[in-house]
């Protein structure tokens, strides 16, 4: 049954990295061959998907990434790849990574009806209440009313992905998803999980329990880690 | 929450505005547009003003115009636009205005790509446009140092009544990193030759035509002391594990970051390496690697350029050790490419 799932929410939530993880999980238990990951991402050109499109072809993945063509990933012009509404109307699994903008939700509004005519669509909103812009429930709202008006169609769930990169402690992630939940509250959406990363999994999973799922931060450059001294990973 | 997650043009811009910046004036262009954008979004909110120019000429005409009048602004842009701004930034120099520029760089020449780079070096430390001058150059190297040498700058341009430029590569600008907010800059400076309204003194007036020529001789007597003031007091840099070491790597900004990577990893493999991050790339820090050169039998210059600073580099150790190159341009070079040409280098000179 063909299946889409949009990941979307404000420049710098991490949705890239929660829909590439999500994309991962799928190529896994999915009922086809592979699954697409679809970059919709068209206002960013640096930390995208469509970098880990070598990265995934490598492992061996099972996970075919629709981006802008080789010699125009990085030619800064919004564009779609070009495959997108052939994919789109066939029968097969998609994940997107959309904007989280007005460009998003251009996109969104020009798909809509192709995504409406799939037998199963979900939008997942993800949410750092950590981002700047992004942490009181008006703005996320407004950025939720901007995506659903033009999209016409509904958040199914929230993704509480309460971070901050190497600086996240335990504690920080309980605050951050309090938070989270408050909007999710306010909104009327419910969460569908809540991101964090591998080494706080077990600590964390008698906690929240199922909603609980562990990613991999694939877009992190491996330089930034391993040198500050005195970071902790708890 | 002390803490929040930016982006290295978010924490530039929320510093700058910490710092007072009231004013922006812009056009803009990957991969510095979010500097704009945020400015564009919180200009309003707090009585200060943003303008997308028409072009980058009127720009960076605008921010001469702001900075005349002793307010704290700016603008930003990447090397194409940086490179229409050179005739503005060369007349601010002369008429001593304090502002501040940002050039989240990427590739050229010409319109070039967007991948980061750092082959605007030249024209960042060699005053850029026409005429004998220069502006005070930092490279910062993470998205806290983004925010604190935006406040860093604009306390530098009004010490001295010098444009100050930042610059950062464009992976720089757009790496999310977790940074500490730092507290709103309030003492005001005092700015008496600002064209602030004359009512009861003499009109300040801000000009950059001097036509006689002992004028023209003294205003760039004037400048040359200035800088040379400001090269003996302003030179920075940070030093690793230069104590010992037998090869000096320089790199700044996000190289410099990568490079220690590289020398931490040939320290455990028994090469004596260190590095030195130039810290303000004019005035160049040429003691430090002084410096570091006491035990040193090879320097490596790492850039993602096709060798700039290596000029400094060579003019500040005057011979006395040899200075190699190692760089590349549309790739950032990894910790283990820089490593693999510590280890050929190390082994070559027997290290």
């Amino acid at each position: 049954m063909s299946h889409i799932s949009i990941f979307s929410g404000a420049f710098g939530s991490g949705k890239t990295e929660i829909a590439l993880n999500y994309a991962l999980e799928r190529a896994v238990s999915t009922e086809y061959n592979k699954v697409f990951l679809a970059d919709l991402d068209t206002a960013n050109t640096f930390f995208v998907a469509r970098d880990a499109g070598e990265l995934l072809g490598r492992a061996g993945k099972k996970v075919h990434i629709l981006a802008p063509r080789r010699e125009l990933a990085q030619a800064d012009i919004p564009h779609l790849p070009a495959e997108i509404l052939g994919q789109l109307r066939a029968d097969n699994e998609i994940i997107v990574d959309l904007a989280g903008d007005k460009y998003g939700a251009l996109v969104l509004g020009y798909l809509s009806p192709y995504i409406k005519a799939r037998a199963h669509y979900e939008m997942f909103l993800v949410i750092n209440p950590f981002r700047p812009f992004y942490s009181s429930l008006d703005e996320v709202d407004e950025l939720r009313k901007l995506l659903e008006m033009a999209g016409r169609v509904k958040f199914s769930g929230i993704v509480s992905n309460p971070n901050l990169v190497e600086d996240t402690s335990l504690e920080l992630i309980r605050e951050g998803h309090r938070r989270v939940m408050g909007f999710a509250g306010e909104m009327g959406i419910p969460i569908a999980y809540l991101a964090v990363e591998d080494r706080f999994y077990q600590e964390l999973y008698s906690e929240y329990g199922t909603i609980l799922k562990r990613i991999k931060l694939f877009l992190r450059p491996d330089w930034i880690k391993g040198l500050e001294e005195g970071k902790k990973d708890g | 929450m002390d803490r929040v997650l930016m982006k290295g043009n978010e924490a530039l811009a929320e510093g700058a505005i910490l710092a007072g910046c009231r004013g922006f004036f812009g056009y803009p262009i990957t991969p510095s547009s979010e500097i704009a954008e945020y400015m564009a979004r919180k200009m309003p909110k707090i009585g200060g003003v943003f303008v997308q120019a028409e072009s980058e000429l009127a720009a960076i005409n605008m921010v001469y115009g702001g900075a005349a009048t002793g307010a704290r602004v700016m603008t930003a842009s990447s090397g194409p636009g940086l490179s229409l701004k050179q005739e503005g930034i060369s007349f601010i120099a002369e008429a001593e205005l304090p502002c501040l520029i940002v050039n989240i760089s990427r590739g050229g020449p010409g319109l070039g790509g967007i991948q980061p780079a750092q082959s605007d070096y030249f024209q960042a430390t060699r005053g850029g446009g026409h005429g004998d001058y220069h502006t005070i150059v930092l490279a910062p190297s993470g998205s806290q140092e983004m925010m604190d040498f935006a406040i860093e700058a604009f306390e530098l341009a009004d010490k001295y009544r010098i444009p100050v430029m930042i610059m950062a590569e464009g992976t720089l600008g757009n790496l999310m990193e977790p940074i500490v907010m730092r507290e709103p800059v309030l003492n005001k400076v005092d700015k008496p030759w600002a064209i602030s309204g004359c009512q009861g003194r003499k009109p300040n007036i801000i000009n950059t035509l001097h036509l006689g020529s002992e004028e023209l001789e003294n205003r760039n007597l004037h400048l040359a002391n200035k800088y040379k003031l400001i090269q003996a007091q302003e030179k920075r840099a940070e030093s690793y594990l230069v104590e010992d070491a037998e090869l000096v790597v320089v790199a700044f900004g996000i190289m410099a970051r990568i490079v220690k990577k590289a020398v931490v990893e040939a320290r455990k493999r028994g090469i004596k390496a260190g590095l030195v991050r130039p810290i303000t790339l004019w005035p160049f820090p040429d003691e430090d690697l002084r410096q570091a050169a006491e035990h040193a039998r090879l320097f490596l210059s790492v850039e993602i350029s096709m060798g700039q600073m290596i000029q400094d580099i060579q003019l500040a150790l005057a011979g006395r050790v040899p200075v190699e190159f190692y760089g590349r341009i549309g790739f950032t070079p990894n910790p283990e490419e820089i490593l693999q040409e510590i280890i050929r280098l190390a082994a070559r000179e027997g290290l």
